[in-house]
């Protein structure tokens, strides 16, 4: 956020395309640490694990009766969750490729599934408009906690050290906090598809379905910045921070990348970028560590890799 | 001295004592060796203690105590020496013959005694005679002979000296044996009256041949002939007969009157063929004639008179001649019907005549005379309305389908018919309640429920028909029903009609005349109208006072759609469209009123408090644990949706949260330890806990170590020679002090800021020594550091033994020394861990997960970073050698 840093030009040139998944792609997912891996999930079902740098798939997961509506990957890189339309959420070993758990208790298709810093606990918010919270180290598989505070289905939730967001489409953004014990609610006023706070936690990035993505104060609840200009109004878009959190980047329904200025909200060139997937853009993630790269999942069926030409 | 006297005297004798005979011994002294080859004599004497008990086959069984000696269990019980031997499932696939025939028989389970046993009862039942219950005596079988007429005597004779002769059964032996014969009847002795009457003859007519000695004695009672059911083994109708000729049938069947000639005489001596055949003469046990007919042996026309001990009328001809004066009947064979058949065996034909039916005339029907059925319909009517006045509703009216259901109860239809009411018990309560009280009640009720009390009671509208006007209600109901839900909505004019009859009743001085009969309608029809309008007055008025405010009418009526008849006219639409609009237009103006600021300021953009809402949350106690946050202390006690944890109080972690340790490079969150704002709350439970709320929390929230420390203390580490260096560490590792280190014990409270964690992992970790270290991922560093508290804790309270531990461990490491072995590293177990990994080889990989690198690692550049995923992913095969490969690939 510092100003000085000045904004990084957006990676725009497509290093590889993904395309092995039939039918839209959810999801794409870094690996975490040096994250030089890719887990995407789609509508056939499966999940695959990518090597976006040379662009071949390593490993297909499938035990997903229904759709892959998301991917959350443990810190270690050892074992991921996925959740989907088939109500459930499953734990998997990466290595072995099969489920180490199975939690079902959800009453509708579970759209995000999140886990903490140290996959202890799962956040998986559902279509039913329950968050819940499923201990991954007990054998229990009753969940810890059901948060139903939310009046429409979750759509997205971010969990850190102490905090769970989840985003809903009945328009708010709920924070608990743990440890202040309180529930901070926001009300956006729209839809929300996805909430990511920045890595310092006191900022927060909510895109919505007006076409908006708005970056708030977490502390006051105060709108500190809006992006605007794409076209965002009824499919589950993300928006999220660039690299070092000096830009938004925001993949939109007309298939283009998006991208602005977080301090003056500016877009950046090219403006308006242009149409680079077919179909609506449903994941749009930057690379953790690497200032140059990032993918974009599309319902056309692609996971494309971006990099700055080299 | 005495056979010194003997000798003696012997010698004396001239015997030679020397000589062999004379030394003969005769008595035996001790016992005699036992013969050398075995005797059979069993009756031989043995000592006590070499008795033994054997069976018949000479196994030893001995069964003290009750039977449950020694080998009670074995040999009496069950199939083995071990005990029960469970059946073998035996698949019938493979052989289905013998399990086929093998179906589980009591026999199955019975030892040698019991089958002895079973089969010396079999004998038993064998030797006792066959008793043939069934009428196999003498008798019967000799009648059965009669019987068989296509058997000459020759055959007969035979086939009785062949067979056995059959036996008596055990009553009639008995009998017998009392006196009784065969022929004669069982019971007392009678007179030679009685006996006459028995056998239907009267004993009054002198006969000549009467002997008078004959009467002084006493005679056996006849007997009673038996029932002989035949079993019915076809399926002609009841009473015919199969063997019924074409003459039979005809009623001329020569053998039917050669036997209906005469009663069939008893074969004897003195009867010559011009003789009469006398009653004496007839053959008393005849049965062949008697089968067809019916005989009881207790007849119903029987007259019980004290001479007649008769039990059984065999014939006609001897019940006509009983005492009472029965009517002479026509013998059987004289009865035919009509058309010359006879009547069914047992039946007669009645003498009277059957009654023929009463025909009356037909009536005369004037000829002028036109149905009317208008006429009888109101003859009908008026006698429902006679019945009506007796309070019944007729059936005739219209009913409500609960009052159909209801049916007429017994009193209304005692009512009805003039039954003068019986006396019952009181129905209710207000039975037992004075007068004055009932007024009361009465009172009271009547001003609460004014409109039920007035309205609803069924009584005035039909009981008193007559003036229609007499139902009443009360001008409030009326007036707020008219207020209310407008029941005949679907009809125009009776909706008029009603609001007039309401309007006239909610102000009865105004003059608003009240709906009128119509002209077409009766007078019935118009009280039942009123009726109506009176009952949904009070029914659909809107609910008053406090209530009222508790509902809201839909705002929908679910009337179904509004039929209008003939064409279309726009004019009607508009009102309906009007009335949906307004409720449409209604609702969002409420949600708009309702979540004004909020949707007004993110309208705005004026995000910030208008938008935001704080409240209070629970998290569950679980949870916060697995955050590593420390419950937070709320006021108010929100209820948690959540299970609760199982658990149970989350102990007192002081440590920084692990998760910000794994959060990455990110961590500049350091946590503050919300610990001394819980000291400061002062309440009887908190006293004597000196500062220290969660004082003793650690023994009562004590968990049982994972299995993982024991093995940690216990396993043995023989392969550690392979590399001296990781013994090494090992030792210092055990000896450094704890990097996140709990407070020192549980007494002590924690420092309230917590430096981060990292910070004594980045002091050891120079990059030319680093390698990566290996946790448990079933126990995270916060269960590790726990544990650790524990097993410091028992440490500290046996230090002497723990010390030998740590000597045992570390190899004899003579270099131990106590001031070292305070100072011990959370790591301590690592390299041991991953050793086991080593040893394990891939088995253990999904054991143990690779630990993310320290900070100062992940603040190396990118490429020094570990990349587990890639090691787990493409490395499958061979797990421990790529992570020492890995680890060199930091150098």
């Amino acid at each position: 956020m510092a100003p000085s840093r000045g904004s990084q030009a957006l990676a725009r040139t497509l290093h590889k395309t993904l395309s092995n998944h039939r039918g839209p792609v959810h999801v794409v997912r870094y690996a975490k640490g040096t994250a030089k891996y890719v887990l995407s999930g789609g509508q056939d079902r499966s999940i695959r694990l990518w090597n976006p740098d040379l662009g071949t798939e390593i490993k297909k997961f499938e035990a997903h009766g229904y759709e892959v509506l998301s991917i959350s990957v443990s810190h270690d890189n050892t074992k991921f969750a996925s959740s989907g339309g088939d109500r459930s959420v499953f734990v998997w070993d990466v290595t072995a490729g099969v489920t180490t758990r199975r939690l079902a208790g959800h009453m509708g298709k579970v759209n995000v599934v999140e886990l903490n810093a140290d996959a202890t606990v799962l956040a998986s918010g559902s279509y039913d408009s329950t968050v819940r919270l499923w201990d991954l180290r007990a054998p229990a598989r009753a969940p810890i906690q059901v948060l139903e505070e939310a009046r429409d289905a979750v759509q997205t939730l971010h969990v850190d050290a102490t905090t769970i967001i989840a985003g809903s489409v009945d328009g708010h953004v709920r924070t608990y906090d743990l440890r202040k014990g309180e529930l901070r609610s926001d009300f956006i006023g729209q839809p929300v598809t996805s909430a990511i706070p920045s890595s310092d936690g006191t900022t927060l990035l909510v895109s919505t379905l007006d076409s908006h993505v708005r970056l708030f104060d977490t502390t006051s609840g105060k709108l500190l910045n809006a992006f605007t200009g794409h076209n965002h109004t009824s499919y589950r878009c993300r928006a999220c921070f660039g690299h070092e959190e000096a830009t938004v980047v925001c993949g939109d329904e007309d298939g283009a990348v998006w991208a602005w200025d977080l301090v003056d909200a500016t877009v950046l060139q090219p403006n308006p970028p242009p149409k680079v997937h077919d179909k609506v853009i449903t994941w749009t993630e930057h690379h953790p560590i690497d200032p140059g790269e990032m993918v974009t999942s599309s319902a056309d069926g692609t996971v494309k890799v971006w990099r700055h030409p080299s | 001295m005495s056979t010194a006297r003997l000798k003696r005297k012997l010698g004396d004798l001239g015997i030679d004592t020397s000589s062999r005979k004379a030394n003969e011994n005769f008595c035996l002294i001790g016992t005699p060796l036992p013969p050398l080859e075995k005797s059979k004599d069993t009756g031989e004497f043995v000592p006590l203690w070499k008795q033994e008990v054997r069976d018949e086959k000479g196994r030893r069984r001995l069964h003290g105590a009750f039977t449950g000696g020694f080998s009670a269990g074995y040999f009496n019980t069950v199939g083995s020496k071990e005990g029960w031997t469970p059946s073998t499932f035996i698949s019938s696939r493979s052989d289905r013959a013998t399990n086929k025939n093998r179906p589980s028989r009591p026999e199955d389970f019975m030892d040698e005694e019991d089958l002895t046993g079973m089969r010396d009862d079999q004998k038993l039942v064998d030797e006792h005679e066959q008793m043939d219950l069934l009428g196999s005596t003498q008798d019967e079988i000799s009648k059965r002979g009669v019987g068989t007429d296509d058997k000459d005597a020759i055959t007969l004779a035979l086939e009785q000296s062949l067979l056995p002769a059959p036996k008596d059964s055990v009553g009639a032996r008995i009998l017998k044996k009392m006196g009784w014969r065969i022929g004669q009847g069982v019971g007392p002795r009678i007179t030679w009256r009685q006996r006459e009457i028995a056998f239907g003859r009267n004993p009054d007519v002198p006969s000549d041949d009467i002997d008078e000695e004959a009467k002084k004695h006493l005679y056996a009672p006849r007997d009673t002939p038996l029932i002989i059911v035949e079993r019915k083994d076809n399926f002609h109708g009841l009473g015919y007969d199969p063997g019924l000729g074409l003459h039979a049938s005809l009623g001329v069947a020569p053998e039917a009157s050669k036997q209906s000639s005469g009663p069939r005489l008893a074969g004897g001596f003195g009867l010559g063929a011009l003789n009469d055949a006398d009653d004496d003469d007839l053959d008393v046990y005849d049965h062949s004639q008697i089968h067809g007919r019916n005989h009881h042996a207790y007849d119903a026309n029987d007259v019980h008179n004290e001479e007649h001990v008769l039990m059984s009328a065999r014939s006609q001809g001897a019940r006509d001649l009983g005492k009472t004066a029965q009517p002479q009947r026509p013998s059987t064979g004289k009865l035919v019907f009509r058309d010359g058949k006879p009547p069914l065996n047992g039946f007669i034909i009645s003498e009277k005549p059957v009654a023929e039916d009463l025909c009356f005339p037909i009536p005369d029907v004037p000829k002028d005379w036109t149905p009317n059925p208008k006429r009888v319909w109101e003859m009908e009517k008026a006698n429902s309305k006679d019945k009506e006045n007796a309070s019944i509703p007729p059936p005739s009216q219209t009913q409500s389908h609960a009052q159909w259901k209801k049916g007429i109860s017994a009193n209304q239809r005692g009512a009805a018919l003039g039954e003068t009411p019986l006396p019952s018990a009181p129905r209710s309560i207000f039975e037992y309640i004075s007068k004055k009280d009932q007024e009361r009640i009465k009172n009271i009720a009547a001003s609460r429920f004014a409109p039920t009390s007035t309205s609803d009671d069924p009584s005035p509208g039909p009981s008193l028909p007559m003036p229609p006007t007499i139902t009443h209600t009360e001008p409030h109901v009326a007036q707020a029903a008219l207020h209310g839900f407008q029941p005949f909505t679907t009809d125009p004019t009776k909706q008029a009609r009603y609001t007039a009859y309401l309007r006239a009743h909610a102000n009865p001085g105004s003059g608003v005349i009240p709906p009128a009969q119509k002209p077409e309608q009766s007078a019935e029809e118009f009280a039942k109208e009123i009726n109506d309008y009176a009952k949904s007055a009070a029914l659909f008025r809107p609910v008053s006072g406090a209530m009222a405010g508790r509902f809201t009418s839909a705002a929908v009526l679910d009337l179904g759609p509004k039929i209008i008849e003939g064409l279309h006219t726009p004019a009607a639409q508009p009102e309906e469209g009007a009335d949906n609009m307004d409720v449409a237009e209604e609702k969002p103006k409420e949600e708009v009123k309702e979540e004004a600021p909020k949707v007004h300021a993110a309208r705005l953009g004026m995000y910030g408090v208008m938008t935001r809402e704080v409240c209070t949350w629970q998290p569950a106690r679980l949870l916060c644990k697995r955050f590593g946050v420390k419950e937070p202390d709320l006021d108010v006690p929100v209820d948690t949706s959540g299970p609760s944890a199982p658990e149970t109080a989350a102990p007192e972690f002081t440590g920084a949260a692990p998760a910000d340790e794994f959060a990455g490079a990110s961590a500049g969150v350091t946590q503050v330890e919300g610990r001394g704002s819980g000291s400061s709350k002062r309440d009887v439970a908190n006293i004597g806990m000196g500062e220290d709320d969660g004082q003793g929390d650690d023994v009562l929230t004590y968990e049982r170590p994972g299995m993982d420390i024991f093995k940690a203390i216990f396993a043995s580490d023989d392969e550690e020679s392979d590399e001296e260096k990781d013994r090494i560490d090992d030792v210092d590792e055990v000896d450094e002090p704890p990097a996140v280190s709990a407070p020192a014990g549980p007494s002590k409270p924690g420092p309230d800021v917590k430096p981060p964690p990292s910070n004594g992992i980045v002091e050891d970790v120079d990059l030319a020594t680093f390698k990566p270290t290996f946790i448990p991922r079933g126990s995270k560093p916060k269960d590790t550091e726990k544990k650790e508290k524990k097993k410091k804790k028992q440490k500290s309270s046996k230090g002497g033994i723990l010390v030998s531990f740590d000597v045992e461990e570390d190899g004899g490491d003579s270099s131990l020394t106590a001031a070292r072995q305070k100072h011990r590293d959370r790591d301590s177990e690592r390299p041991r861990k991953k050793k086991r990994k080593d040893r394990e080889g891939g088995g253990g990989e999904d054991m143990w997960v690779e630990k993310p690198a320290p900070d100062i690692v992940k603040a190396l550049p990118v490429n020094l970073s570990l990349d587990s995923e890639d090691s787990q992913v493409s490395g499958q095969g061979s797990g421990p050698p790529r992570v020492r490969k890995r680890a060199i690939d930091f150098m």
